[in-house]
């Protein structure tokens, strides 16, 4: 083997496709309805680790707060279902608590659910769109892109339980049925919802990976490693951040509203820092540069917080913080950078061929 | 976990028995001394993370939690050792300082050349400093005792502010001026200011650069030791309250430029900016209005006010 097995493009591919086969055949094997719906929440996880895996392992823009499209895309969702258990003319009861009498324009276009769904996605997207671009014409970059997103983040927590009227505050908006679509009703307990939240985790993976092996990734990738030089080809280097951080924006967004439908409960809890620092703390245990392995990630880290019980959520999370110091001090690449590092091992080296011998009198004949 | 420190402690008094002003100017006056009290907190929050950054280029995700780790170290003193509170000031300077050496020396200084790297490796950290927080002193929440001369009000013509955060903002201005001689006025300084230049060639010069970035580091983690022993008799303890503060300083210093004066203007500004969008609208919505006004200055000074290094971004 002249070539390491971990950048062979067809053995990628084929590892995708047997790792989500697996995946998907889940609810053949259970029919434990809290099971899958716990296992499809992990899919949107799965989602999340791939939107950072896709902006920051591909791209280099450290994103802290992707909690920001998540957020709003499950607000949005949650507007648009607990829209739908409204009887015409009526408003939330948690409006009516907070004195208002009529529905605020701001929830007017998640009365039809079409729109509502469309906004779940639009609006997250949007805000992505407008602010990377703010700051990434503004090359605000590195750390600094990193603490403004957090920063943001915190600014949509704030906000978000200031407005109670609207937001219902810090309670969150709960739906009391589930999501309609046209006559079929998304039971979140069922195996159908969980081959939905499915589907979207590998449409989601494998257009990040499509996007990845374009010539658009190749760009961005590039300007990972040097964006002065990218600037210096011609690039405009910009656009490029803002569009790998709009892409992973929306991933965000579509992770939000499978979120919503599963627990049928959002709150400013989504915009919490934490979470969405954990979600970078997924991509990097997986490894960032790699989207399936951060997906991995997500599940792993994920599953064991909720195998190690309450009990030892104390212990767990020093664990964590100790593992997230070494991962990122030892193993920059995670555990995919490991199985890299392994293959290596496995990989000749290419014969080289001799380095030609250039003489002085050489460099003579070539100037005459 | 977002409220800033403002949220719960603004309290604009009004004295209503106030003749010679009327009510709004009072209330204005009011506020803008509040502003001025916001203001200095945010400034003793930031003046650690300046310093660290400014010198290293380092952007600590710790450092909210070596401001609690003040905090607890104030209430360990007093508790099990009935130290008095401003012996326990300097304490908490000595014990994070030392805690911020240590995790320079294990962790930090590996990570110099990858800057997003150490992002990630001192939030690490303040995970585990939460959580080991969290498992010797337990989740209730703590408090710190203060000389009961601290805990009233002075009231001057109408115009009230309380003793403790006068205290903060004379505390505030010593420790600029004690930051600002050891940078520009003490060997340490010439050395710190030589190595933030050029490392290759303050090394060359004999500057041991490694030792500089330790000690540096050090400083700002007992300032942010300082830090939480104000914090924390403004507020209760608890293992989770950097964050309150972490997310603000980080802002002033971004604003700031990473120079102290940068961060001395940057803190004075947003202070009194939020008192007074807090007069018109509420203390959350004040908060918001921050957030936006720093994305649209940073969008046309991404370097903030006062670049420390001449760097661009």
């Amino acid at each position: 083997m002249t070539q390491n097995l971990y950048h062979n493009k067809t053995l990628q591919w084929l590892f995708y496709i047997i790792a989500f086969g697996f995946l998907g055949l889940v609810p053949l094997i259970s029919d434990d309805e809290f099971l899958l719906n716990q296992l499809a929440t992990y899919a949107v996880y799965g989602m999340l680790a791939v939107s950072i895996s896709l902006c920051w392992g591909s791209g280099g823009i450290l994103n802290m707060g992707q909690g920001i499209a998540f957020g709003l895309g499950a607000y949005c969702m949650a507007m648009t279902m607990q829209m739908q258990t409204q009887a015409d003319g009526t408003i939330p009861p948690f409006m009516l608590n907070n004195g208002l009498d009529s529905l605020p324009l701001l929830w007017v276009p998640f009365q039809d659910t079409t729109t509502g769904i469309i906004m779940a996605l639009v609006v997250p997207t949007a805000f992505y769109l407008i602010f990377g671009g703010i700051m990434f014409t503004a090359r605000v970059s590195g750390p600094f892109f990193a603490i403004m997103t957090l920063a943001t983040l915190s600014a949509f927590a704030t906000i978000f339980v200031d407005l109670q009227a609207y937001t219902n505050g810090v309670n969150g908006i709960s739906p009391p049925g589930s999501l309609n679509l046209g006559d079929m009703e998304i039971d979140p307990y069922s195996s159908g919802t969980y081959w939905f939240v499915f589907a979207m985790l590998l449409v989601c993976t494998f257009a990040a990976k499509l996007i990845n092996q374009s010539r658009f990734g190749l760009i961005v990738r590039a300007l990972k490693d040097d964006p002065e030089r990218v600037r210096f080809l011609g690039y405009n280097v910009a656009v490029y951040e803002t569009l790998v951080y709009t892409l992973s924006g929306l991933i965000a967004a579509i992770a939000g509203c499978c979120f919503a439908v599963l627990t049928q409960y959002v709150s400013p809890a989504q915009f919490n820092v934490g979470f969405s620092i954990s979600i970078v703390i997924w991509a990097a245990i997986g490894g960032r540069n790699s989207l399936i392995w951060a997906m991995f990630g997500a599940f792993t880290v994920q599953g064991a917080q909720s195998y190690v019980g309450d009990q030892f959520l104390n212990t767990w999370i020093l664990i964590l913080g100790f593992s997230f110091i070494l991962v990122v001090r030892f193993l920059p690449g995670g555990v995919a950078g490991f199985v890299e590092t392994i293959l290596d091992r496995f990989t000749k080296p290419e014969v080289e061929p001799d380095p030609v011998d250039l003489k002085i009198s050489d460099a003579k004949e070539v100037a005459k | 976990m977002v409220a800033g420190p403002a949220r719960h402690h603004i309290t604009v008094c009004v004295n209503f028995g106030g003749h010679e002003m009327d009510i709004s100017s009072i209330a204005f006056a009011n506020s803008l001394i509040l502003g001025l009290s916001i203001a200095s907190i945010f400034f003793v929050a930031a003046l650690g993370l300046t310093i660290i950054y400014g010198t290293a280029g380092v952007i600590n995700m710790a450092h909210g939690e070596f401001i609690m780790l003040g905090a607890y170290t104030v209430y360990a003193m007093q508790t099990f050792l009935g130290v008095p509170y401003f012996l326990c000031i300097p304490a908490a300077f000595i014990v994070v300082g030392a805690i911020g050496f240590a995790v320079e020396k294990s962790l930090i200084r590996y990570l110099y050349e990858r800057p997003l790297d150490t992002l990630l490796a001192t939030w690490g950290v303040s995970l585990i400093l939460i959580q080991g927080t969290r498992l010797i002193f337990g989740s209730e929440p703590k408090f710190v005792q203060i000389p009961s001369f601290l805990s009233s009000n002075v009231e001057v013509g109408g115009l009230s502010l309380g003793a403790f955060r006068i205290f903060i903002i004379l505390m505030a201005l010593a420790l600029a001026a004690s930051v600002w001689f050891i940078f520009y006025r003490s060997d340490f300084g010439i050395k710190i200011r030589a190595v933030t230049q050029n490392r290759e060639m303050a090394a060359s010069f004999g500057i041991n650069s490694g030792q500089v970035y330790s000690f540096t580091f050090a400083l700002g983690a007992g300032l942010a030791g300082v830090a939480g022993a104000l914090f924390g008799a403004l507020n209760i303890v608890l293992p989770t309250m950097g964050i309150e503060y972490v997310v603000e300083a980080f802002l002033t210093v971004i604003t700031g430029g990473g120079a102290l004066m940068g961060s001395a203007i940057a803190s004075l500004a947003i202070g009194e900016w939020q008192s007074i969008f807090a007069l018109v609208t509420n203390s959350t919505f004040a908060q918001f209005m921050i957030f936006v006004l720093i994305v649209v200055f940073l969008r046309f000074r991404p370097e903030g006010l006062i670049s420390a290094s001449g760097k661009r971004r």
